[in-house]
């Protein structure tokens, strides 16, 4: 091994790349595109979309419609007072959403309440009415009931559910699992960006050097397995630039946000006039002042992704340049693409699964399997504990693989780079395995 | 003095014997030429000489060096299949090559600056490879061959797909190392250059060294066994002759290889017979005669419908 020979080769390929005006792009798109993803993410899930439906009542109990109103007033309209054919063309020339009918026999029976709408109800839509409804008619069945206060109050107070986890030594922490999740997603993404983009960047460098025929003049100079090599940690450090970038410019963003945030919060808070109201409105709003200290990543993450990035990249990488310098022009690729791809978006698929369930016999698997573990492990160690062994062994399977890969490849490589304007079979790159 | 010592090498890819046992000497200050049809060997051979890829038998030496990574510094290289990066700058380029082959950044700056100079290209050093003209980045090709100062040069093909003013430049160049000292291997398929500019040839045929040694002493062995005719007239009588084999046939001219010692007095006769002889001439026969007789016309023949 030549080092000064690997390091030239190393620097071109880092030099020429990062000033290329698609490593400029992608740097800055990226996150973008990741953000406008996000984003589009939380407005789907969050989409409060039934707040805008306006349900008439229709109430001959008296008692109902006023408390529903009470309940929310945005959604809730009495219209007792008009006869049912005007509520029903109102509900047609949609001037409001749904109707309901409510009787005694709500109250005093078990009979279910009808809920009318025209067009699209929603699912969600109708059992937060349902939910409503329920709660209004309990109360007052407990009224009529004459339970004593005491019970009522009972009845009141909604039991909720914080989850905390038990920690290794025995004290309960706060749980921050689904923070944790998201952690853990992103970083397999990461990687998965990382191992997909970087690789693929990787099997174009190799192309070009054979289709612009520089590769035999290189030959002359340097050994095949150290122009390999300096191409694949050229192109890491390339990622690993990228991925700095990205981390610098999330925490400008970050200090930029804070006090900006800071400042919109503070207007919230001095609007509201007793510290009873402020509790409660924090409650509501699910926002406890310790939740920061939730967001804290363990380090120990960041030194795993670093590994499981560094060997599954070269173990990918070496796969792609095989694949590279058996090919003439990128065409030619997606008779081998296969056998890159498969894995590769099967662990991204997997991730999902890891994401909500990392004790799963599939997870475990998964992110001990050589092919996979480098997305999947890294997910798993960011939500859950995983045991010790098995980060070893996935590491240890996946190092192995790596020289396993690593050692293919070159054979191929050698072989393939010098094969000008002939289009590999699989039965070929097994001969060139073999033979050389 | 020997310079590259070639010792029974032998390279195969699969079942096909690309070389078979070949061995050769070059000798230093001379221009040696390997010869022989395509697929014969020849790039297989230098590519083993660069230490490209390693033969399966036999012995390389360069300058008394087993071939290594050691070697590959006294060489320089222009493949038959050129290129460069089209996407690099010209001066960078140049000197990625040439610190590839260990020349220090300072040193290989001055050798490129002096080459750039010297092809009247000082101008492009800041342009893209992809920007230039085929004989514009046929010079860059020269430079980054020669610019690290190596002793020896290897041209595989070097002259196919030049055009004529970058061929009559590389011939200068060529004859040009060769009096400042340098070693020179070339192969090509087309026998007339050699005849120009080698002293030294080597013949392959099917992955085999068929013939060697001095260009001069090789075409004497041959003796002047060959009858160079210039006639006026019909030319059919020349395929009455027999024992011969005709070689650069043309309406008024031939080049006619005598064989088992057959009389060229009767050949002569027959031609004054049927046409104007403007000239009867006894010569050495050319490189490409001497291939065919020393291959054996049927073995040509059999290798080329293969």
């Amino acid at each position: 091994m030549d080092f000064k020979k690997i390091t030239l080769v190393l620097k071109r390929e880092y030099i020429t790349r990062a000033r290329s005006k698609s490593f400029i792009l992608s740097t800055i798109l990226t996150p973008l595109v990741l953000i406008a993803f996000g984003a589009l993410m939380v407005w789907i899930v969050s989409g409060d979309t039934d707040s805008e439906k306006v349900v008439g009542l229709v109430d001959n109990t008296e008692i109902l419609a006023p408390k529903l109103i009470e309940l929310d007033a945005d959604r809730y309209t009495d219209v007792s007072h008009l006869p049912i054919d005007s509520v029903k063309s109102m509900v047609m020339r949609e001037e409001i959403d749904a109707y309901l009918v409510l009787d005694e026999v709500h109250i005093e029976t078990n009979e279910n309440a009808e809920l009318t709408y025209a067009g699209s109800g929603g699912l969600a839509f109708t059992s937060s009415v349902r939910g409503d409804l329920r709660q209004v008619i309990q109360e007052e069945r407990l009224v009529r009931a004459n339970v004593t206060d005491e019970i009522r109050e009972l009845f009141e107070r909604r039991p909720g559910l914080d989850s905390r986890k038990l920690a290794e030594d025995g004290t309960a922490e706060d749980d921050k699992a689904g923070f944790m999740s998201g952690v853990g997603f992103v970083l397999g993404l990461l990687i998965f960006i990382g191992l997909f983009g970087y690789g693929a960047m990787l099997m174009r460098s190799v192309i070009e050097e054979k289709t612009n025929r520089i590769v035999e003049v290189i030959t002359s100079s340097i050994k095949p397995m150290e122009l390999l090599i300096g191409k694949v940690i050229g192109v890491c450090l390339l990622g690993f630039t990228q991925f700095a970038i990205w981390v610098v410019m999330y925490i400008g963003l970050s200090i930029a946000a804070v006090p900006i945030a800071g400042a919109l919060m503070q207007d919230q808070i001095t609007e509201m006039t007793s510290s009873e109201e402020m509790t409660q409105a924090a409650a509501e709003a699910g926002f406890d002042p310790a939740s920061l200290e939730v967001l804290s990543i363990d380090p120990m993450i960041f030194v795993y992704f670093f590994l499981f990035f560094i060997f599954g990249f070269f173990m990918y990488a070496a796969l792609f340049a095989a694949v590279g310098s058996a090919v003439d022009s990128e065409q030619d690729t997606q008779q081998f693409m296969p056998i890159l791809m498969v894995p590769i978006m099967g662990a991204y698929f997997i991730n999902t699964r890891v994401m909500v369930d990392p004790d799963s016999t599939l997870s475990v698997v998964a992110s001990i399997f050589p092919l996979t573990s480098p997305i999947n492990m890294i997910t798993r160690i960011a939500v859950t504990d995983v045991p010790f062994w098995q980060i070893g062994a996935s590491l240890i399977a996946l190092i192995a693989t790596f020289f396993g890969v690593m050692w293919m490849s070159a054979k191929i490589y050698r072989v393939g780079i010098l094969m000008y304007g002939k289009k590999a079979s699989w039965g070929d790159l097994l001969k060139w395995i073999r033979q050389s | 003095m020997t310079i590259i010592e070639v010792e029974g090498i032998r390279k195969a890819f699969g079942k096909n014997v690309a070389v078979n046992d070949v061995s050769f000497k070059a000798e230093r200050g001379r221009i040696f030429g390997l010869l022989g049809p395509n697929g014969a060997g020849k790039t297989t051979t230098i590519r083993m000489i660069n230490n490209i890829i390693m033969p399966d038998e036999g012995n390389i030496t360069i300058n008394g060096v087993a071939a290594s990574p050691e070697t590959q510094k006294m060489i320089g290289y222009m493949p038959e299949e050129r290129g460069l990066y089209k996407k690099m700058k010209v001066e960078e380029q140049l000197m990625y090559l040439t610190q590839l082959k260990g020349m220090k950044a300072k040193d290989a700056k001055k050798a490129i600056r002096y080459w750039l100079e010297r092809f009247g290209a000082a101008d492009w050093t800041k342009k893209e490879v992809g920007e230039l003209s085929k004989g514009m980045s046929q010079k860059i090709q020269f430079i980054a061959t020669i610019a690290h100062d190596p002793d020896i040069y290897i041209f595989d093909e070097p002259f196919s797909g030049l055009d004529p003013i970058n061929s009559e430049t590389l011939k200068e160049i060529i004859i040009e190392l060769k009096n400042n000292g340098k070693t020179i291997l070339f192969s090509t398929h087309r026998m007339e250059q050699v005849e120009q500019m080698c002293d030294d040839i080597c013949l392959f045929n099917n992955g085999k060294a068929v013939l060697q040694g001095g260009l001069r002493e090789i075409k004497a062995s041959f003796g002047k066994n060959t009858i160079n005719l210039e006639f006026e007239g019909d030319g059919t009588f020349l395929d009455k002759l027999q024992d011969v084999r005709i070689n650069n046939r043309s309406t008024n001219f031939a080049e006619i290889r005598v064989l088992n010692g057959q009389s060229m007095q009767d050949i002569l006769k027959l031609a004054m017979e049927h046409a104007e002889i403007h000239k009867f001439e006894r010569i050495e026969p050319s490189l490409n005669e001497i291939f065919i007789s020393t291959v054996g016309e049927d073995n040509l023949k059999a290798q080329q419908e293969a």
